[in-house]
């Protein structure tokens, strides 16, 4: 199942906090691994040099203006395969809380008097918003394993395995103590599984780093908060976290 | 029947563990639930617990484990695995034994799954009397409160002292030790644990209407009733925690893994719920079980019905797991039954 | 643990050659490693395995009357391990589990006339039947086949149609559900049912076999109603999610008011009187 030859791989950043690529790099003993499969031809987290022959792109952070997209566009026609990841990336993640705000106040909180010179975009966009993507790594930020675990599918031609059930089913396997029990909320119950639970495995909840399942029951999700004592207003904040970008594209649908 | 003071009882644990000869595990509590885990001294173990989170059947059929392992570096070799741990497991409740019992038949069945008839072999199984219930447990009427057999050894907590029925050979052995201060019981101390028997079936909170013989006919009968289920599972997240935690349920998924030189690996299985949306999928997009209804119908069938025609039992042992559980509160067997059972006239 | 007490450990086998039929469809020809025959009836499968990638059940496409110790697949690429199979090479190795499952009742149709009825990919298990009833062609009464695909660059089995086409001995038809104009096709155009009306079907003596993708069944079923086929004298093969093939893991079971079956071990071939009723069968 090993190809003769390591494809090419090189990593971009757009709007994010370059947490997920600072991931990559600290796989420590397991970057050696990974070069075993891939050639980095550009990797700013450890790397100066750069290169525009690639066959693998990796995508961090979310599109928030047209300089961007045209650079994004530029790569998807560079590269063979396209990878999302980090929400950011996949489902707009931290940058797209501000969707659901008011533009004018975010861009004065963020920009200051000197908004009048940036032509950032309203929404924040993932970058399957813009071009085809093949394959997303999810979280906020990625976990390694499970970034291996797609490079790995993508150099072997196989599919990566990326669930599309609740995290809830992780939780129970790993015989957590369910927030609900705790009298906290959590989104796990909506949210992509693939991260092991890890933060309910911590005694927290779920935020929904991930993003929402395909299919996510949302409306009885948000009617569980409120029964178990949210408000309305409670209720939307959470979904707003990590999900305006998904909420949003579902309702267009 | 033996009987033995609460505190041999705990030397005699902190013996076993010291022995090293099997894993120990037994119940511990977890912020405020309890859970099966490995003992590091007899001070953990909690006889005294309504229910833990999940069955002890992750011990016999893990979460995730390896059946094969392969590598690819010049042809294939493949080899079957199974991670055996021998264990001694202390403090089951009855509705859990039944539902090992159950289990067994399962994988018994042709072809043997030795992944897990031999993790089943190697393990001693020692239950114990509920003294507290779950409140939402039903035990009581699926008869599954107390039980006759399927234990190796078990408890009764009379006080300050257990006492100890002795089920198999097995169980026996493990009695067998110089330094245990044991002595046979008295016949008041006999009857002392009937009347505990007894008194079990009368603390459930919450009961089925009916004798559970007809549950097979009733879920038949109710089968087409698309209304009723829509009605029902509109809540459901197909979050697969009611499948999970249920000590009946055994479906898995199976995935291979190759570590990062991609020429070698494991292939694992995975528990699996038929709750989850992609259960029944196939490639190209056909699902044979495409509506939340439909899978919420079809966990009560297997619970109530399938099973039953395959095996003879009804495989709902009533320990509420579930409907504890399900964050939307709508996976209560006792609920759905009950509905169906007071419906059936109309 | 010893290795033949795991039912989930596959055996070694090598791909002796590999032919491409059509767009997404590939026959193999395998042999086991062990040099022994395979041992399966016709409308069995063997789950396939990419060590890597995982395992897909598959019918096996020949018929135990073939020559030799191999057997054959045919796989249309779909998903995850169809994918990788189908960048596989002659001398490549692979996986086998099996032959899993219950098959055609070949005991039973002996004696009698046998309608096949295939649509697309439904020709690779009816195939290992058909074959079956060609080498002992003395042992069945009248052997018609129909067999449909979308469009003539469908059709699998070229070489073999094209004798089925001659042979004096069976009534072979066949139909595309759409001919581009720029192809030569000389059969009918049209749904496979529309090739049913036109038959003659000996109703006390004659049983119908049929495979093919589940919306056909619905409608081959329904014409067959018209021309009063029994329902006990119709057997079919279904497909389902299959992660075992051994009757445990709960994927592959179809449910009904009655019963539930495991189309791994109750199956894939099942008379259709016994599984009318099963809602969620057709
Ligand atoms: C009894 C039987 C006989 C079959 N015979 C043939 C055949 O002769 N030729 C052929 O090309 N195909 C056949 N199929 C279908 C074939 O099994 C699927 O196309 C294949 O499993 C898809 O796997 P994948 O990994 O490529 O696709 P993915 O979509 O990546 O599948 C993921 C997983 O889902 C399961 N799965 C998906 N689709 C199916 C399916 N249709 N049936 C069972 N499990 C599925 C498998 O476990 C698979 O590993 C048969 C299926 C069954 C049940
Ligand atoms: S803590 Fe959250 S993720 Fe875990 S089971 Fe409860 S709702 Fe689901
Ligand atoms: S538990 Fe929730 S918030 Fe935590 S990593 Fe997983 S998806 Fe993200
Ligand atoms: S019934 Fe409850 S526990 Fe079961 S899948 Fe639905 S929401 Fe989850
Ligand atoms: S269905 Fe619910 S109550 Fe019954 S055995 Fe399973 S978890 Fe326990
Ligand atoms: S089919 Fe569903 S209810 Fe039955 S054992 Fe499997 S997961 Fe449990
Ligand atoms: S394929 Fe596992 S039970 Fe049928």
């Amino acid at each position: 199942m090993k190809p003769e030859e390591r494809p090419k791989a090189a990593f971009f950043d757009f709007a994010g906090c370059e947490g997920d690529q600072l991931q990559v790099a600290n796989l420590e003993e397991k970057i050696l691994d990974l070069l075993n499969i891939v050639e980095l031809v550009s990797f700013r987290e450890v790397m100066t040099e750069h290169s525009d022959d690639y066959d693998v792109a990796f995508i961090e952070g979310s599109i928030t203006d047209s300089h961007a997209e045209e650079r994004l566009k530029e790569i998807r026609n560079n590269a063979d395969i396209v990878v999302a990841i980090g929400a950011c990336a996949t489902i707009g993640g931290i940058n797209s809380i501000r969707n659901a705000q008011d533009f004018e106040k975010v861009q004065e909180r963020v920009y200051g008097d000197e908004r009048e010179h940036y032509e950032a975009w309203e929404k924040a966009k993932p970058a399957k918003a813009v071009v085809d993507v093949d394959y997303e790594v999810h979280g906020c930020p990625i976990d390694r394993e499970e970034f291996l675990h797609v490079v790995q599918s993508i150099v072997m031609g196989r599919e990566p395995n990326i669930p599309d059930y609740p995290v809830c089913v992780e939780c129970k396997l790993n015989e957590n103590v369910c927030a609900f029990e705790r009298d906290e909320f959590c989104v796990g119950p909506v949210t992509r599984a693939g991260c092991d639970s890890c933060c309910v495995n911590e005694g927290t909840i779920c935020w929904g780093c991930r993003g929402m399942i395909d299919n996510p029951n949302e409306e009885a999700h948000e009617e569980v908060l409120e029964e178990y004592g949210l408000t309305a207003e409670e209720v939307m904040k959470k979904f707003d976290l990590y999900f305006t970008w998904q909420k949003e594209a579902r309702e267009d649908e | 029947m033996k009987v033995i003071k609460k505190e041999d009882l705990e030397n005699f644990v902190d013996e076993l563990i010291a022995n090293n000869e099997k894993e120990v595990v037994g119940v511990k509590s977890k912020d405020s639930k309890y859970v099966f885990d490995k003992l590091e001294n007899a001070e953990e173990l909690e006889l005294d617990y309504d229910v833990t989170i999940l069955p002890p059947k992750k011990y016999f059929m893990p979460q995730r484990e390896t059946l094969v392992e392969y590598e690819t570096r010049e042809g294939i070799e493949m080899e079957a695995v199974n991670e055996v741990v021998p264990r001694i497991i202390i403090g089951i409740h009855p509705y859990d034994l039944e539902a090992i019992k159950q289990m067994d038949k399962v994988f018994a069945d042709s072809p043997e799954d030795d992944n897990y008839l031999e993790k089943r072999e190697k393990s001693v199984l020692i239950g114990v009397n509920m003294k507290q219930i779950s409140e939402w447990s039903f035990a009581g009427s699926m008869g599954t409160a107390t039980i006759e057999d399927g234990y190796d050894l078990m408890l009764t907590d009379l006080g300050d002292r257990y006492a100890v029925e002795i089920g198999t050979s097995k169980g026996r052995e493990l009695l067998e030790r110089e330094s245990l201060e044991m002595r046979d019981a008295e016949p008041e101390e006999v009857e002392e644990v009937e009347n505990i028997e007894e008194n079990i079936q009368n603390g459930f909170e919450k009961e089925l209407d009916f004798s559970p013989q007809n549950l097979p006919w009733l879920l038949a009968e109710n089968y087409g009733d698309e209304d009723f289920w829509e009605e029902n599972a509109e809540d459901c997240y197909s979050c697969g925690t009611c499948n999970i935690v249920c000590p009946t349920c055994y479906c898995f998924d199976v995935q291979d893994f190759s570590d990062i030189s991609l020429e070698e690996g494991e292939r694992m299985r995975q528990w699996d719920g038929c709750m989850l949306e992609a259960f029944a999928e196939v490639a190209g997009g056909e699902n044979f079980r495409e509506e939340r209804a439909e899978r919420y119908r079809h966990r009560y069938m297997r619970k109530g019905r399938y099973l039953y025609n395959r095996f003879g039992d009804i495989a709902c042992v009533g320990c509420g797991r579930c409907s504890s559980q399900c964050v939307p509160d709508i996976a209560d067997p006792t609920d759905i039954f009950n509905k169906l059972w007071s419906d059936k006239d109309e | 643990m010893n290795k033949k007490d795991s039912p989930y450990l596959p055996e070694n086998a090598t791909i002796l050659s590999v032919e491409k039929m059509a767009e997404r469809e590939k026959l193999f020809e395998i042999e086991l490693d062990s040099g022994e025959q395979l041992g399966h009836d016709p409308g069995q499968f063997v789950e396939v395995s990419v060590p890597g990638v995982g395992e897909a059940p598959i019918s096996i496409s020949s018929s135990p009357t073939k020559e030799g110790n191999s057997f054959e697949l045919c796989i249309r690429k779909v998903g995850n391990v169809t994918n990788v199979i189908h960048n596989l090479k002659e001398g490549d190795k692979i996986g086998i589990r099996g032959p899993y499952g219950e098959g055609f009742p070949v005991e039973e149709l002996r004696g009698h006339d046998v309608i096949f009825i295939a649509g697309g990919l439904g020709i690779a298990p009816l195939r290992s039947l058909i074959n079956y009833s060609l080498d002992n062609r003395e042992e069945f009464e009248d052997i018609k086949i129909l067999y449909g695909c979308r469009k003539p660059c469908e059709l699998l089995y070229e070489d073999e149609v094209e004798e089925w086409r001659d042979m004096n001995n069976i009534d072979y038809r066949e139909t595309v559900d759409e001919c581009p104009d720029d192809v030569c096709w000389e059969g009918n155009v049209g749904v496979i049912t529309t090739l049913i009306p036109g038959i003659d079907i000996d109703l006390d003596n004659s049983y119908t076999v049929v495979c093919g993708p589940p919306i056909m069944y619905r409608f081959v079923l329904q014409e067959l109603k018209e021309k009063k086929v029994p329902d006990e004298r119709i057997y079919l093969s279904l497909e389902r999610r299959m992660k075992c093939g051994v009757g445990k893991c709960g994927h592959c079971q179809i449910n009904g008011e009655k019963e539930e079956l495991y189309v791994c071990q109750d199956g894939p071939v099942f008379n259709y009187d016994n599984i009318k009723d099963f809602e969620e069968a057709l």
